[in-house]
């Protein structure tokens, strides 16, 4: 008997050393973490400083680097051949980005299909299936120029019908619904020529004809009699989708893996490099950040604030600070204007007045994301920071809910789309906990995976009353923001005018803001506009959504243009 | 003939009192079951003794455990009391594991008494029908249960319960045909006793004794699972569990121990605590260690 109570004695001790022995390592990392956290806290100049002087190392290796191979042989020539396997979280309903919008289409679809024009660095057109094009003096009229032996991955070439066509398609179904508002006629004098003839100047016209935003569909496959409305459900937009670009499309299972490989009759000769790209996808980021730390993955991207550290932290990844520039994504909260309860501005009111979004960047985010005030990302020029900023009032908050007749009480549903959860779910949790404090009972729901997510704005107007949801800029706000708000963009969809939001003044501003092509001018419009909706809430706008990348050391040449991986990779080749 | 009856069915009475005795003296058992018993009380007396709310924000999110600004074991990524929290998912965890331990006890109980009393052809059908379940793996099919039913606290338990009655059921036959060929089941039937009363009155309690033991283990393994889920997300988010707030801060393992680290404490003692009784029950039951 005292053997046995001396054996699990014995046991006890084992496990209590055992735990100590953990909580001692582990808190030892803690303090370093914590330590490194509160220092970018309390100043930001040091670590900055540090990373200057990293990158300065960095540089100057590279130009050592470099005066060696001048005197020896001339820089790595990219090579062909090799398999890029891409982590990413993002779930698409097709792989067509003409008919739908999201980051999960947008990354097969930029090297499916090939668009008229690439987008560089500086917001610049550059040749890609048009090798040229003339703008009329009025800026009215432009002519494309087509690549002459550029063909379908079936074969059949491609010719400015097909362009025409997918121009359309695009217009009949895509949700950005500005990039081609003032567009009034296409013509096509012969097969390798298409004239566009606008109503009004269209200074977003450079983002529309780029990358993600104009697949060239084959109009000899899709125009088959379905309606062009309805292109949304054709079955040239998922598995064996016939394509325009690099790669084609040969395997398609969307909530797993994505396989694309070398179109050989590709319009531009000897590219693209790769052999293959697959996208696996990894709905956790953790798990994509374990994956690139052992290789499995080349290339992820991921926007965790901790995960960002840990990457610039490894000298076998290459950090890309913002992987995705020209989409500009923002985290928002977002009202239904639809449901009877949350159509009452002051409901909306005294939610806003009610969160605390500076708790949100400086505490939740540790202040690494920007603040957001109005549906603009604030790194655009467009962006206004004089509005309405309802900072916390809770007094304010519970007499607008008493006047609004929810003095008792007020039972609220927040879902929020699935992604970072340091981004949205934490969000949304600290949202439910504030409203709390004003006597709004918020139930936070949360969905597997976005196409679940997205049945709430198919369900009817009590199928949500608040979502934490991520609208991206996309380049211009004609195409990113304007569809949020317009009052025709008001239609079953996702990334719509899922608000259900409607002012005529509004509309006015933005069709307005559309068409100016002086950039002052154009702002105040937007200015105002800003104004306006910060005032009556179909959004609260929280923080700009950071989005970071890391590559493996051999991926070279990554797309430098304004959509980075979004485009058609058809440069990027792997250096072992 | 009725006394004959009573006397074979209580003849597992004396049996009872001496397994309790048994029991007793295993000290390992006994301090399981006192630190079990402690638990239970806490999570059903802690939450209004501690008087901090779990879901409402305590102080500074990752305040460590020997922060003065912050609670006594730290607050998590939205500054929750990691205290208030273990303390108050206690319940559920708690709750979701004994309902689910004794719904799969009990579906293994019918199943597995079913088969191993009638045998043939309902033998037959029931054990090929509990190896679909035994052949899935249990943890997948409650994942794909609550995807199909959504999270909630009583789906959830549904969701573990409906995975977990495979083992029990498998014990119970056994059992059932290894004791309905002794002699006093023979007697039993001799004086004219239906089917029900030879299972339940007869059979029944002489197959008890591992089948405790197994209740203990379904337990134990209902725990895990609940946290299982939870830590994968697959529970639901307005409820506090062990699991759930390990699943939550789980981003946050390398930076913020703590949030992860007592929750997990708390299940580790749990579910030794239970395993603990179940060790000393077994002893309880096996006539080998009776009088020494």
């Amino acid at each position: 008997m005292l053997k046995r109570w001396i054996k699990v004695l014995s046991l006890f001790a084992v496990l209590s050393l055992f735990a100590a022995a953990c909580g001692s390592s582990d808190s030892d990392s803690s303090d370093s973490g914590s330590s490194t956290a509160s220092a970018s806290a309390a100043s930001d100049d040091e670590p900055a400083a540090e990373e200057d002087a990293t990158e300065e190392e960095a540089a100057e290796e590279d130009a050592a680097e470099e005066a060696t191979e001048e005197t020896t042989p001339p820089p790595p020539q990219p090579k062909h051949g090799g398999t890029l396997v891409i982590a990413t979280t993002q779930v698409g309903a097709n792989v067509n980005h003409g008919v739908n919008s999201g980051i999960g289409i947008a990354q097969p679809s930029s090297k499916i299909f090939a668009s008229l024009t690439h987008l560089d660095s500086n917001w610049e057109p550059q040749p890609y299936l048009a090798e040229s094009w003339e703008v009329s003096d009025d800026s009215l009229t432009i002519t494309f120029h087509l690549v002459k032996d550029a063909t379908f991955h079936d074969g059949y070439s491609i010719t400015s019908a097909d362009v025409k066509f997918s121009i359309e398609v695009i217009q009949a179904n895509h949700p950005f619904t500005g990039m081609w508002g003032p567009l009034e006629s296409i013509e096509t004098p012969d097969k390798h020529t298409v004239v566009l003839h606008l109503a009004t100047p269209h200074p977003a016209l450079w983002i529309a004809t780029s990358d993600v935003m104009m697949p060239v569909m084959p109009k000899h496959i899709m125009d088959d009699g379905t309606p062009i409305n309805e292109m949304r459900g054709h079955p040239n937009n998922v598995a064996g989708a016939i394509g325009s670009g690099p790669f084609r499309l040969t395997e398609y299972e969307n909530t797993q893996k994505i396989v694309l490989e070398r179109y050989e009759h590709f319009f531009i000769p000897d590219r693209p490099y790769l052999d293959k790209i697959i996208y696996v996808i990894v709905p956790d980021e953790d798990a994509t950040m374990l994956g690139l730390e052992s290789g499995e993955y080349d290339s992820g991207g991921y926007a965790s604030v901790i995960n960002a550290e840990k990457v610039s932290n490894n000298p076998d990844l290459v950090a890309i600070p913002d992987l995705l520039g020209g989409v500009g994504s923002l985290n928002h909260l977002q009202f239904n204007m639809a449901n009877s309860i949350m159509s009452d501005l002051r409901v909306r009111q005294a939610i806003a007045y009610t969160i605390d979004r500076d708790y949100v960047i400086n505490t939740l985010h540790q202040g690494q994301t920007m603040e957001l005030l109005g549906g603009i990302h604030p790194s655009s020029p467009f962006y206004n920071e004089n509005v309405e900023r309802y900072d916390v009032d809770l007094d304010k908050a519970r007499s607008l809910l008493y006047d609004a007749g929810y003095g008792d009480g007020l039972d609220l549903r927040i879902n929020y789309i699935p992604g970072p959860n340091e981004q949205q779910r934490n969000v949304a949790e600290y949202i439910a906990l504030a409203l709390d404090e004003v006597g709004i009972n918020v139930e936070v729901v949360q969905a597997a995976d976005l196409p679940s997510w997205a049945g709430i704005f198919f369900g009817g107007p009590d199928a949500w009353h608040m979502t934490m949801n991520a609208y991206f800029n996309w380049g211009d706000p004609v195409i990113g923001v304007q569809r949020a708000y317009v009052c025709a963009n008001i239609r079953p969809g996702v990334f719509v005018n899922n608000s259900a939001y409607c002012n005529e003044k509004v509309d006015e501003l933005l069709y307005a803001a559309a068409a100016e092509p002086d950039v002052a001018k154009r702002k105040a419009l937007y200015d105002e506009f800003q104004v306006i909706t910060a005032i009556e809430l179909p959004f609260y706008g929280i923080n700009a959504l950071p989005i970071f990348g890391a590559n493996q050391l051999y991926v070279r040449d990554q797309p430098d243009g304004a959509w980075g991986p979004l485009s058609g990779m058809e440069n990027i080749w792997l250096d072992k | 003939m009725t006394d004959l009856g009573i006397a074979i069915d209580s003849s597992t009475e004396t049996g009872g009192r001496g397994a309790f005795r048994m029991f007793l003296r295993n000290k390992a058992a006994v301090a399981g079951l006192v630190v079990f018993t402690f638990i239970v009380l806490v999570t059903i007396f802690g939450p209004g003794i501690y008087g901090v709310e779990a879901h409402k924000m305590a102080a500074g999110p990752f305040l460590g455990p020997g922060d003065d600004a912050g609670p006594l074991l730290g607050t998590d990524y939205l500054g929750r009391d990691i205290l208030a929290g273990v303390i108050t998912g206690g319940r559920t965890t708690l709750f979701v594991a004994a309902v689910a331990g004794t719904m799969a006890m009990g579906l293994g109980l019918v199943v597995g008494s079913l088969a191993g009393y009638f045998g043939g052809w309902i033998d037959a059908l029931l054990m090929r029908f509990t190896e679909i379940f035994q052949a899935m793996p249990s943890l997948l099919f409650s994942l794909v249960l609550i995807y199909l039913m959504g999270p909630g606290t009583w789906k959830e338990t549904l969701a573990i319960g409906l995975t977990l009655w495979a083992l029990p059921a498998r014990l119970t036959r056994a059992e059932f045909l290894r004791v309905r060929e002794m002699e006093f089941v023979k007697a039993s039937r001799a004086i004219g006793s239906n089917d029900l009363r030879i299972m339940t009155r007869t059979i029944l309690p002489n197959a008890m004794p591992p089948l405790l033991v197994a209740a203990t283990l379904l337990v134990v393994i209902a725990i895990l699972f609940h946290a299982g889920l939870a830590f994968l997300g697959m529970v639901d988010i307005n409820t506090i569990s062990w699991g759930s707030i390990m699943g939550k801060n789980r981003n946050y393992t390398l930076t913020a121990w703590w949030t992860v680290a007592f929750p997990g404490i708390a299940i580790v003692i749990t579910g030794l605590s239970i395993a603990l009784i179940g060790d000393g029950l077994q002893d309880a039951f096996n006539p080998k260690l009776r009088g020494r």
